[in-house]
């Protein structure tokens, strides 16, 4: 919103100023035309492969690595390319590892801000600033190399029993990489921004409501957790939407310690369930950003990351949509 | 006043920077740059060679070296992205036309399981079963120190190792489909070395965290691979796109003839004479 | 929407409620407290647990000697040289990517913040941007790649012989990297133009001056600590990133410059940054070296702590005093 006072200011009078004013708006629409950009030249080159397969695109059926590989050996007629890709497992475990990290750091960060702003003796309220600040900054390399070099092994060598290897060996099989550490390292790398602005979020709540809560008697913790959260219901959103955006695009860390194999955890397998290897979407991409300029199976690869940019962009669209719903009953959300 | 002169030195120093880059190639003499991509067999060859070579001619070229997988060399060098693709598999009848595979060593591939799991060997039908899946704990395979489940490492798509093996070892019998792809030599070696339970393959040069397991009873040895007892030797390639022309015909030419090229291939793998 | 985190200070210490009646509290609430508690000591165990992790490590294979010699093709890789060149990867793609989006940065916000008009248009923008942070890393990579790929870009990364443009540089990935930091300096460039009260643009205006001098000379100086922090923010996050510069920055051992200017010919050609050199090194990569890959990570760590204690002390400089 423009601050800009008076009405004459408003109009700008001279030359300098309106060549400036379109100069300017020239910078802002730069960004909106490399959106557009963006999204039409990933579509034009994903077209093929969508074209191809249409909504069993979508759907099961297959060995994904093993379509890919036809793909990448597709013979070099363009009119003999293979586009065949059912790329439910990699859809299902971006859903699976994404969903339940996100969950996970919901649970934390809503507790942890509750801490932060109520219980938390002065020394660690302050101790807790710098974690915070630290923890999110870290580069998503560094949790990849300490998830690769200690969870893995410590979880391939030591969790996972014999027995559950065995149990699902004809097949895959369970090597420590695996949903379980994904998860894990992902909700470490997502909650500390969660807890950022959930707690800045609580503590801008007027203290007269949770006073006036306090005085009904209603106690501290109860206080906060239905007066307080709610009130700062469109900032908790906000902050899941952005979790699940971080979340979603991390590709490098996953990568490293989710698993190489394009493959579907099946929840029927009980425990073993989370020691399954899977892939994501982005760490699909980056596990094959070398092979982009064989033409099919490049096509195939930007395909993936055109579910993944209309992903983020509905993602920011629904954040958008549950925030200024909220807006009504609640504070206005940063 | 003072804006005006602000304004000139601006633009004389933009259009100096711009004239710069057209400018100074006039001056300079052109290195010519031979780019090589593919394979991650090969990749470490290319690069111990490529630092010999500039100290031979005295830096007369530039070097790029990518990895990839030697399908991806094969495709980069076919659309003229690359200079020489390396590839570690022989030609195939799906590549592209008008490639030249320029031979320039040999390469045992070996087989390759954890240091606490010393196996004592392997012949073809055993290869084909735990590969392939059909044999799934090490309590079927005679000789393993382990008794759990196998697992199982092998290369991604675009891998000529992964060719290679299938070729040689594999003959008609499908992959088995739970196996780990690994994106290079390296990270099978790697991934091996840390699973007690691992199996894997990986070229002779990538063996020194692993045991190699002898196959058909002879040793993986660069010995046994210059003796041709090893079974498993295959073809290392640098393809180009018709003849090699200039600078990379020298380079080719350095490394199939020269003794420094020799000398420096013998160290893990098997030169051509 | 702020996209940064920071935590503000603590609120004054007056008790809520009845102090040391936990014990008539339903159990689900004695719970609720107890998980509290837990949630808070969890955050600072994770985070003391990655510090001193990555501190021993660091600091058993760190050696002033990697800090300085070049990475160095061999088989071993655990004995042959160390990440200088990554170092200055890292230096010169940070410098490059802040230097894009600055100005653009500083622009769009300016135009958000004090014309924003028509107004739809400005909503677009906005939203824009928020779609821009939201995009994962990766996929800003391969349009990257897709884009400077084009022939009409040649001339920002080196062109084969086949007449296939490369599109692998510092250039390029400086480009994209550029629009990782950008909603970061475009949020903290308006959050700091906004909290400019509206009495020192009229009285700008009282005096005469339009609006573009006033933005210039008033506004913009005032701004600075903002524009400070997200600068630094941006930067901060530009060293952390790998995907972009796993895809765009051709992945060389070494720097290698192209023919032509020192620096132009620097920046056409590609090479390796911090992060790829840990990743490289890491089991995931090819090196198979973890000493050199803990090493690599502490110094990037380093670097990453420092530009956020930077941003910490810009933000804590100096208040500019508009009322007397």
């Amino acid at each position: 919103m423009s601050t800009s006072g008076s009405p004459s200011a408003a109009q700008p009078r001279n030359r300098t100023d309106q060549r400036a004013e379109v100069l300017l708006g020239a910078l802002a629409c730069a960004v909106l035309v490399l959106i557009a950009f963006m999204i039409v030249f990933v579509f034009v080159k994903a077209w093929p492969s969508f074209a191809d397969n249409g909504l069993a695109w979508f759907g099961a059926g297959g060995n994904v690595d093993e379509q890919m590989q036809n793909i990448f050996n597709s013979p070099a007629d363009p009119s003999d390319y293979v586009y065949t890709m059912h790329a439910w497992p990699l859809l299902y475990a971006t859903a699976l590892i994404t969903g339940i990290s996100v969950l996970l750091a919901t649970a934390i960060s809503l507790l942890s801000a509750i801490f932060i702003v109520e219980f938390a003796p002065v020394f660690m309220q302050r101790l807790l600033r710098p974690v915070i600040r630290l923890l999110a900054a870290v580069p998503s390399v560094v949790y990849g190399l300490i998830g690769i070099l200690v969870l893995v092994p410590f979880f391939g060598n030591h969790v996972i029993s014999d027995g559950e290897k065995e149990s699902v060996r004809y097949v895959i099989q369970l090597d420590g990489t695996s949903v379980l550490v994904g998860v894990l390292v992902l909700t470490v790398m997502i909650t500390p921004i969660m807890v950022a602005i959930t707690t800045d979020a609580l503590r801008s709540v007027p203290r007269t409501w949770t006073e006036g809560a306090a005085a009904l008697g209603v106690n501290r913790f109860r206080a906060l957790r239905t007066v307080g959260i709610r009130a700062a219901r469109p900032a908790i959103v906000a902050a899941g939407v952005l979790a699940t955006a971080r979340a979603l695009g991390e590709a490098i860390m996953l990568s490293m310690v989710s698993g190489s194999v394009g493959f579907a955890p099946n929840p029927l397998d009980g425990v073993t369930f989370l020691f399954e290897p899977a892939r994501t979407l982005a760490a699909t991409v980056v596990d094959n950003s070398e092979g982009l300029s064989v033409k099919p199976f490049g096509q195939t690869i930007y395909a993936f990351a055109a579910i993944l940019l209309i992903s983020s962009a509905f993602l920011s669209f629904a954040g958008w949509v549950a925030r200024s719903s909220m807006r009504k009953y609640t504070l206005q959300a940063r | 006043m003072k804006n005006r002169l602000r304004r000139v030195g601006l633009l004389s120093a933009l259009a100096l920077v711009a004239a710069a880059p057209a400018t100074v190639p006039a001056v300079a003499v052109a290195k010519p740059t031979i780019t090589m991509s593919g394979s991650t067999t090969v990749a470490p060859l290319a690069a111990l060679l490529a630092r010999k070579y500039l100290k031979v001619c005295d830096h007369c070229v530039n070097f790029k070296l990518l990895q990839g997988g030697s399908d991806i060399g094969v495709a980069d060098v076919a659309a003229g992205r690359v200079t020489i693709g390396n590839s570690s598999r022989d030609p195939k009848p799906s590549d592209p036309g008008g490639l030249v595979f320029n031979k320039i060593a040999h390469d045992a591939l070996c087989l390759v399981s954890n240091k606490a799991n010393p196996i004592a060997g392997l012949d073809q039908a055993g290869v084909q079963a735990i590969f392939g899946g059909s044999v799934r704990s090490w309590s079927g395979v005679p000789g393993a120190a382990q008794t759990g489940t196998i697992d199982v490492f092998s290369r991604t798509p675009a891998s000529g190792t992964q060719d290679a093996f299938q070729k040689i070892f594999m003959g008609s019998s499908k992959m088995f489909s739970g196996a780990s792809q690994k994106g290079s030599n390296g990270l099978v070696e790697q991934s091996v070395a840390s699973d007690p339970g691992g199996i894997g393959y990986v070229s002779l040069a990538f063996t020194k965290n692993v045991h190699t397991i002898p196959y058909k009873g002879v040793d993986c040895t660069l010995r046994n691979a210059k003796s041709g007892q090893y079974g498993g030797v295959r073809n290392l390639y640098m393809v180009t796109r018709g003849a090699p022309t200039g600078a990379t015909a020298k380079w080719i030419n350095w490394i199939t003839h020269s003794k420094a090229a020799s000398k420096v291939i013998a160290t893990q793998w098997v030169p051509l004479n | 929407m702020s996209t940064h985190v920071q935590v503000p200070p603590p609120p004054p210490a007056q008790p809520l409620g009845i102090p040391g009646s936990e014990s008539s509290w339903s159990r689900g609430d004695r719970l609720g407290v107890a998980a509290a508690w837990g949630a808070g000591i969890l955050l600072c165990l994770v985070a003391a647990a990655i510090v001193l992790y990555m501190l021993s490590r660091g600091l058993q294979y760190l050696s002033l000697e990697m800090l300085v010699s070049h990475p160095l093709p061999s088989l071993d890789q655990s004995q042959s040289g160390g990440f200088f060149d990554p170092i200055e990867g890292t230096l010169i793609l940070t410098v490059l990517g802040t230097a894009i989006a600055v100005p653009l940065g500083v622009g769009i916000a300016v135009w958000l913040s004090e014309y924003a008009r028509p107004a739809w248009l400005a909503r677009a923008v906005e939203s824009g941007v928020e779609i821009v942070a939201g995009t994962p890393s990766i996929v800003l990579a391969i349009f990257g790649l897709l884009v400077f790929q084009q022939s009409v870009f040649g001339f920002l990364s080196f062109t084969a012989d086949g007449n296939a443009v490369f599109g692998r540089s510092f250039f390029t990935a400086g480009a994209m990297m550029s629009l990782i930091a950008l909603p970061l300096i475009v949020g903290s460039t308006r959050e700091a133009l906004q909290a400019i009260p509206a009495h020192v643009r009229e009285a700008s205006y009282a005096l005469g001056k339009d609006r573009i001098s006033t933005i210039r000379r008033v506004l913009l100086p005032a701004s600075r600590r903002g524009i400070g922090t997200g600068i630094t923010l941006g930067m901060g996050r530009i060293v952390g990133d790998t995907a972009i510069v796993v895809v765009l920055l051709g992945a060389s051992l070494q720097i290698e410059p192209e023919n032509g200017t020192p620096i132009w010919g620097l920046l056409k050609g590609t090479g390796s940054t911090l992060t790829t050199y840990v990743y490289n090194n890491s089991p995931a990569g090819e090196g198979g070296a973890p000493q050199k890959a803990y090493a690599a990570a502490f110094v990037l760590l380093l670097i990453v702590i420092a530009l956020n204690f930077a941003v910490d002390l810009i933000a804590r400089g100096k208040e500019p005093q508009w009322t007397r």
